[in-house]
């Protein structure tokens, strides 16, 4: 626990707080302050929005711990202050509310949108308002009640913000290259691997094998043609560890290995179905040329983050390396060093279901 | 969602929190939290410690000479998109800011915390690569600075070592005859982009920079910077499909319009 003091609606609060509570919770929870409406809890849908040091923030988003020494105000707060009683007033003449959910965030950003910008027209309100989701007025009353109050004349200028500090000296040096500079994205999905095609369609047979070669893959069991493993991956901030299943077949004749699976995982609820195919091509006796395809569906919160892309380029990275272990693997070098896609990062656990898939044929 | 239980530390000074990065590594660092807090709630990132650096005021200043602009890496969206910081010419960091996510963002969300975070549907790190800034960084070893172009690695990669923490970005003054552009297309304002472009003309030179690609931005410069050139380039990103390419073209030739209008 962290003990924390902030001003909450003019009051002075000291409480001990989870370090992991948000903002939103400490205050419904904590202070009563039932008016802090909670939604998506991932700052999305904006009905969790108040006011910290003056500004409009999402409260949902925002660590009580990270608001030691702020002054907060929520919709109660806002009670007797000027323009809210008059857009509240435009709200009720407008019918811009029917079940309220939204509204003590609405009533928020709209009191923003006419203190900040007293000439915004239509389509800047509109774009103004594009952070605060409605399911029922479909804005239309919204966007009348704001445009009445700024016809009813500006309220009095807020005070200009403060300057920023001026920045101490900082050291001046010339730009240093990064270890790697390509100049553009390169995605990779053909493999080349040093050894001839007979032993590495072996390897694609073991799947204990090719998840050896998958940093962070690991198989559970193999009955028949059923896999069950899990995969460890990390991608920025995010981390995750999907566990599933798959059913794996090979065609000796094409050289082409095919896995379908799904997988959770636990900690985000994250879901994965992919299907990976590898196909071998001898390029000449002593090289083999791998081709990858991976299709997937992605549901839950990852799938949020993980657009199409992102999980191509993490795909290409882990495709890579698993080229470079498989190679050491059959050649008896040891492994390389595990090249971390940046640690501690964001784990794309999809596209780390979705490389197992394709490593996965394994 | 809540967010899983994490420990919290707000060091005194930029040395401070170096110290408590370089001690634990499971550790991040919070700045504005407008990426980082959705995905300790959605739970897809659970460090053990989380280093809040955004009040440091060391972070959180300006300054400005003949050649450029600095500004803290915790200087907030919202104050760059008012004019509190020095203009590089145009209005163009302004226009940039006034662009990301909502206001109610743009007031918690910082210039390093976005950068650091690296999403590649993020806007700083495409007009920053255009405009060619420097990122000061702050590491147990010492201080380096690196070019946007190199500091950006992938989606959500950057080139910051174990311990480092952003000090701030060095913009340079843009020329009096520099135009530019940047235009972006989301399906809703505010929402992550699906392709983003910014084209800068000055001095007899172009650039273009390609962004949202779910990798880092794509650097055109001179004669790459057509469409054919762009074509060119974007064909050979395996990650893209038919749709997102025409996307990308769309708008970078929307910015190309804008820039030479």
């Amino acid at each position: 626990m962290s003990r924390i003091t902030l001003m909450v609606n003019g009051e002075s609060v000291t409480a001990e707080v989870a370090p992991r509570t948000h903002l939103a919770d400490f205050l419904r929870e904590a202070r009563l302050l039932t008016g802090t409406h909670l939604g998506c809890e991932h700052g999305v849908c904006g009905a969790c929005t108040l006011l910290i040091d003056r500004a409009p923030a999402r409260s949902c988003i925002a660590f009580a711990v990270a608001c030691d020494g702020a002054d907060v105000c929520t919709i109660e707060g806002l009670a007797d202050d000027p323009v809210i009683v008059r857009l509240r007033a435009a709200f009720t003449a407008e019918h811009a509310l029917q079940c309220g959910y939204c509204t003590p965030g609405m009533l928020v950003t709209a009191r923003d949108i006419v203190q900040r910008l007293p000439d915004a027209d239509e389509g800047r309100i509109r774009v103004e308002l594009a952070g605060n989701l409605c399911r029922c007025t479909g804005y239309a009353g919204i966007v009348r009640a704001i445009q009445r109050v700024l016809a009813d004349g500006a309220p009095a200028a807020q005070p200009a913000s403060a300057p920023l500090p001026v920045l101490p000296a900082l050291p001046t040096l010339p730009p240093t290259s990064a270890i790697e500079t390509p100049r553009g994205p390169e995605i990779v999905q053909t493999l080349r691997l040093a050894l001839p095609l007979a032993d590495v369609w072996r390897a694609i047979r073991d799947p204990y094998l090719v998840a050896e070669c998958i940093p962070g893959a690991r198989v559970i069991e193999v009955v028949d043609d059923r896999l069950r493993g899990e995969v460890r991956a990390s991608l920025g901030p995010i981390e995750t560890l999907f566990s599933g299943e798959g059913r794996i077949s090979f065609d000796d004749a094409a050289q082409r290995a095919e896995i379908v699976g799904d997988g959770r995982d636990g900690r985000t609820g994250t879901r994965l179905s992919a299907r990976g195919v590898v196909r071998l091509k001898a390029l000449d006796a002593a090289t083999t040329g791998a081709t990858v395809t991976i299709d997937y569906t992605l549901r839950g919160p990852l799938a949020q983050f993980a657009r199409g892309a992102v999980v191509q380029e993490f795909a290409a990275a882990i495709a890579s390396d698993f080229a470079a272990r498989l190679e050491a693997r059959l050649t008896g070098k040891s492994l390389p060093e595990q090249r971390h896609l940046p640690a501690g990062a964001l784990v794309l656990r999809a596209v780390w279901r979705r490389l197992r898939a394709l490593l996965g044929f394994g | 969602m809540k967010a899983a239980a994490f420990e919290h530390a707000c060091p005194a000074s930029v040395a401070d929190a170096i110290a408590l990065l370089a001690g634990e590594a499971d550790a991040r660092v919070l700045a504005g939290g407008q990426s980082l807090g959705p995905m300790l709630n959605l739970r897809l990132s659970h460090p053990r410690l989380l280093v809040q650096v955004n009040r440091l005021q060391e972070l959180t200043g300006v300054a400005a000479d003949a050649d450029a602009v600095t500004i803290g890496a915790c200087v907030t969206h919202a104050a760059i998109a008012d004019g509190l910081t020095p203009d590089i010419g145009g209005g163009v960091l302004a226009r940039v800011a006034d662009g990301i996510a909502y206001r109610a963002i743009r007031n918690r969300g910082t210039i390093g915390g976005n950068l650091c975070h690296a999403d590649p549907a993020a806007d700083w790190a495409t007009a920053l690569t255009a405009l060619d800034a420097t990122m000061l960084l702050q590491g147990p070893d010492g201080a380096r600075s690196l070019r946007a172009c190199d500091f950006i690695q992938g989606a959500f990669r950057t080139a910051l070592l174990p311990g480092e923490i952003m000090l701030a970005v060095r913009v340079p003054q843009l020329p009096a005859d520099a135009r530019w552009a940047y235009e972006k297309a989301c399906r809703k304002p505010g929402d992550f982009a699906h392709a983003m472009a910014f084209v800068l003309l000055c001095g007899g030179r172009r650039r273009a920079v390609i962004g949202a690609l779910g990798a880092r931005p794509l650097l055109l410069e001179d004669d790459d910077v057509s469409l054919a050139g762009a074509t060119h380039s974007l064909r050979a990103l395996s990650g893209l499909d038919e749709v997102q390419r025409r996307m990308q073209l769309v708008v970078l030739s929307r910015a190309l319009a804008k820039a030479q209008a």
